[in-house]
């Protein structure tokens, strides 16, 4: 009775209602019981560690730890069904937080004998466990950063917590995809709407009509008003989902350039939101500087609203954005801002003597960028059919790059120290070179090829005819097939870069210098890991190039990144947002922003989610030495 | 089961040697061993009257040890009445195939070990668990035992912090209303090893109060929880 109670328990708990019942009576056999009166301290930080992970039965609890300055902050309140001191249970050391009984409270106690065993044989167990932990930890180091800054407090964060469908207006007038020009004409003079949105049979969103359709399509091209409205509709609708958040939906019409997005849910129109709609959410608009930068036709116009690009990592802080929305938000914008240049070089020297691909690479070919960076870009251009016509289209790219160049250093990019621009003739070559270039590295993988292997692999195409990028990016995977010596070569160099952390887990900080007892963040924290997406990426042939996306396609392709790739994305994010939110607190102090940072002045959640990620760190690059073992020896 | 005379002399030789006794009694009660034991008997009179069954859940400390239990149904030796089976539910057919108590007296010696025994109005059980002893053994056990009704009796009297936190105190002192009061989860059936397990319980909350009022050693409980 007694154990069949906690059996039936067992089987409402993840991860333990996925175990058989054989298993499950055998935990529930070496399970004791305790009871907390409300108040009681179970745990205390720095304490003794948990010998038992412990299932709340019934009542509450609340996990805290204290700041230096002695200040508590709430990690979790856990109830009915949730445990606590798994993490001191397995790291054995010591207690990680405090934690308090805040009703009566009665727990099952698993003992760390029966855990370690359960961890060993069941993977789904471990996930469980590292996963939510982690992410909890990241989760409220997050909250904690945002909270203690006044920077950035006060903000409603509405751009990332108000889904699209709640702000979408839900009236929208539709109309059936066979109706005729005529009749769609009518509906919207009724309607007095200057936008109709087709569906199909099934209700589903098939296209839209605008006025402009009616000009364009009907009026100057004489087309008979008794044709059916779908031969004048716009049929790639960018649709935004109901339940993604309003950031999306912004996202989604500066990349597009658009101002009204059709609202789905499940397929079915849910309503339409516009940029005015968004505008209204947050004051200024990362839209309307996008739409600045886009409107101008001068290099002197660009450089005003160029400035304002830092202001919106401001805006998106307040907002309580994380990095990656940050970077998503930046690219977007600079991409824009490097095409409307191009576009103003091809109007001032004339349209070039042959196809060219402008690329970027380094963070800006990741999409990593948040203050401005160096820049770092080259160019394709299609192979000439005659070899004389080289001496011209060295001639044209000579000067349109210079251009270039001073136009993004007059918008705050400095040039690249290295000379990695497409103004250095190096690097402003035809596909048959780059594809050249890259078969060099690879076959004869010195330290200078695998240094520039690590940058140029990193190129994204931003502007001119993309194939060209395309084939370089094709012509990278095929040649990287069974290329297992640079590849093992590559895993040494990156595997080498370890993570600032000591033996006993403390922080490696600069001895002496400008920087000491700092540790750079994005040499030691945010390089390892986009080296490691790259490897892993040039392994399988992924062809995306931030890290992000990179890991997230990884996860169906690399055993190392399906099981750790969640955390590792955790870690990406925090350790970006770490830097991000120091470089902003450094800009606003008026001190040009560095990556260095200062451990001791870290809260000491915010320090524990940097081991932990740093922990992560050296994990995987323990598997990658595993793996290439062989090779890096040669 | 040991019912053979070699066994029942190593019995009383064990139980009677002193080392059997080493219980520590300035022990923290935090860290102490305890068995939490309830019985169902015929009737109340231990001249008339026998065990039909005892349930007992080992303890250390305040931690109740769920996969450690002792439940065993017994052949009574005596008739058993309508009334007792209507408490406890356990007819003459349930225990017509049940060892008689001496075959389950030295299991329940070896649960028991030298720990303390903690019951609620503890003293009639030991009294029928006594008799038999003394009938088989020739001896009792010689566990020290603490009642969980003394216990409240004197947190009733020295503890307020008890009383504020469950807003009063039991008014009536048997284990169902003392669960109640200090909001234990019971279910009806009344058995010895439910019985047990919710004294255990009862006994658990005691245990996280009485540090603060000066009760910390085991020597201190068992004055507080004299039967």
């Amino acid at each position: 009775m007694i154990i069949e109670d906690v059996i039936e328990f067992l089987k409402k708990v993840p991860p333990f209602q996925s175990l058989e019942d054989a298993e499950l009576k055998r935990i529930a056999e070496g399970i004791s019981m305790e009871f907390y009166p409300k108040g009681l301290s179970i745990l205390n930080q720095d304490g003794p560690a948990s010998e038992y992970l412990r299932i709340i039965k019934k009542g509450g609890v609340k996990v805290f730890i204290k700041s230096n300055d002695d200040e508590e902050i709430v990690i979790d309140y856990r109830s009915e069904g949730d445990s606590f001191g798994f993490l001191s249970l397995i790291g054995g050391d010591r207690s990680r937080a405090n934690v308090v009984a805040v009703e009566d409270t009665i727990a099952y106690l698993i003992n760390k004998k029966t855990m370690s065993s359960l961890l060993d044989s069941n993977p789904a167990f471990t996930e469980f466990f590292l996963k939510s932990f982690l992410n909890k930890y990241i989760d409220k180091t997050y909250k904690e950063m945002h909270n203690k800054s006044l920077l950035y407090g006060g903000g409603d964060k509405l751009l990332f917590t108000t889904p699209v469908g709640e702000l979408a207006t839900k009236d929208v007038t539709t109309a059936s995809k066979d109706i005729t020009i005529k009749e769609a004409a009518g509906i919207m003079s009724e309607k007095r709407i200057s936008s109709l949105v087709i569906v199909d049979s099934e209700g589903i969103p098939a296209g839209i009509v605008t006025d402009r359709d009616f000009r364009d399509k009907v009026v100057s091209k004489n087309r008979d008003v008794k044709d059916k409205i779908s031969s004048i509709m716009s049929v790639s609708l960018i649709k935004a989902e109901a339940r993604e958040y309003c950031f999306e939906a912004l996202l989604k019409m500066i990349r597009y350039s658009i101002h009204h997005l059709i609202v789905v849910d499940e397929g079915r129109l849910k309503g339409i939101i516009t940029n005015h709609d968004l505008m209204m959410l947050q004051g200024t608009s990362p839209i309307s500087i996008a739409r600045e930068i886009e409107s101008q036709q001068t290099i002197e116009g660009l450089v005003p609203p160029s400035r304002k690009i830092n202001t919106i990592i401001s805006i998106l802080l307040k907002e309580g954005a994380k990095a990656s929305n940050i970077t998503r938000i930046i690219t977007e914008i600079n991409d824009r801002l490097i095409r409307n240049i191009l576009e103003i070089a091809e109007r001032k020297y004339g349209a070039p003597p042959v196809d060219y691909c402008w690329i970027a690479f380094g963070s800006e070919g990741r999409k990593e960028q948040t203050f401005k960076t160096d820049q770092d870009n080259a160019i394709i251009y299609d192979n000439p059919e005659l070899e004389k016509d080289e001496v011209e289209i060295r001639k044209y790219f000579s000067e349109f790059t210079r251009f270039v160049r001073d136009a993004l250093v007059a918008c705050g990019f400095p040039m690249c120290p290295a000379d990695f621009m497409a103004s250095n003739a190096r690097w402003c070559q035809s596909l048959n070179v780059w594809k050249e270039y890259f078969s060099r590295w690879i076959n004869n993988p010195t330290p200078e090829a695998l240094l520039m292997s690590l940058i140029f692999f990193d190129f994204r195409p931003i502007h001119g005819n993309l194939k060209l990028a395309e084939d370089l990016r094709s012509y990278l995977e095929k040649h990287l097939k069974n290329q297992n010596i640079f590849l093992a070569k590559m895993a040494g160099i990156i595997t080498k870069n370890r993570p600032p952390l000591g033996f006993f887990k403390s922080f490696i900080v600069e001895k002496s210098g400008e920087h000491k007892d700092a540790l750079n963040l994005k040499l030691r924290g945010i390089g390892p890991i986009v080296d490691i997406a790259r490897l892993f990426a040039l392994e399988r042939g992924v062809h995306d190039t931030s890290t992000l996306e990179r890991i997230k396609v990884l996860k169906d392709k690399h055993p190392v990144i399906s099981e750790l790739g969640a955390e590792l994305e955790q870690a990406f994010e925090f350790i970006s947002l770490l830097r991000v939110h120091h470089q902003i607190e450094q800009i606003e102090s008026s001190v040009p922003p560095d990556n260095f940072i200062n451990p001791d002045r870290l809260s000491n959640l915010e320090k524990k989610s940097l081991k932990e990620s740093f922990q992560l760190i050296l994990k995987v690059q323990d598997a990658i030495v595993e793996i290439y073992r062989a090779g890096m020896v040669n | 089961m040991m019912n053979s005379l070699s066994t029942y002399k190593d019995r009383i030789t064990d139980i009677l040697s002193p080392r059997r006794f080493g219980l520590v009694t300035d022990a923290a009660i935090e860290s102490g061993d305890y068995v939490v034991l309830d019985t169902e008997l015929t009737g109340l009179d231990p001249k008339k009257d026998s065990i039909v069954s005892i349930g007992a859940v080992r303890m250390k400390g305040g931690r109740i040890d769920l996969g450690n239990i002792f439940y065993r149904l017994i052949n009574p030796s005596t008739a058993m009445k309508h009334k007792s089976i209507v408490i406890h539910g356990i007819t003459p057919s349930d225990v017509a195939e049940k060892p008689l108590i001496a075959g389950v007296m030295s299991e329940l010696i070896d649960f028991c070990r030298d720990d303390v025994i903690v019951g609620h109005f503890i003293s009639l059980d030991m009294d029928f668990i006594n008799r038999d002893a003394r009938r088989i053994y020739g001896a009792p056990l010689k566990n020290r035992v603490v009642d969980t009704c003394s216990v409240h009796e004197w947190i009733r009297s020295n503890d307020g912090d008890f009383s504020r936190h469950y807003g009063g105190l039991a008014e009536e002192l048997n284990l169902f209303s003392l669960a109640k009061k200090y909001r234990i989860p019971f279910s009806n059936a009344h058995n010895a090893i439910n019985d047990a397990f919710v004294t255990a319980q009862l006994f658990q909350r005691f245990l996280s109060f009485l540090p603060r009022f000066g009760v910390k050693t085991l020597k201190d409980l068992l004055r507080i929880g004299k039967p």
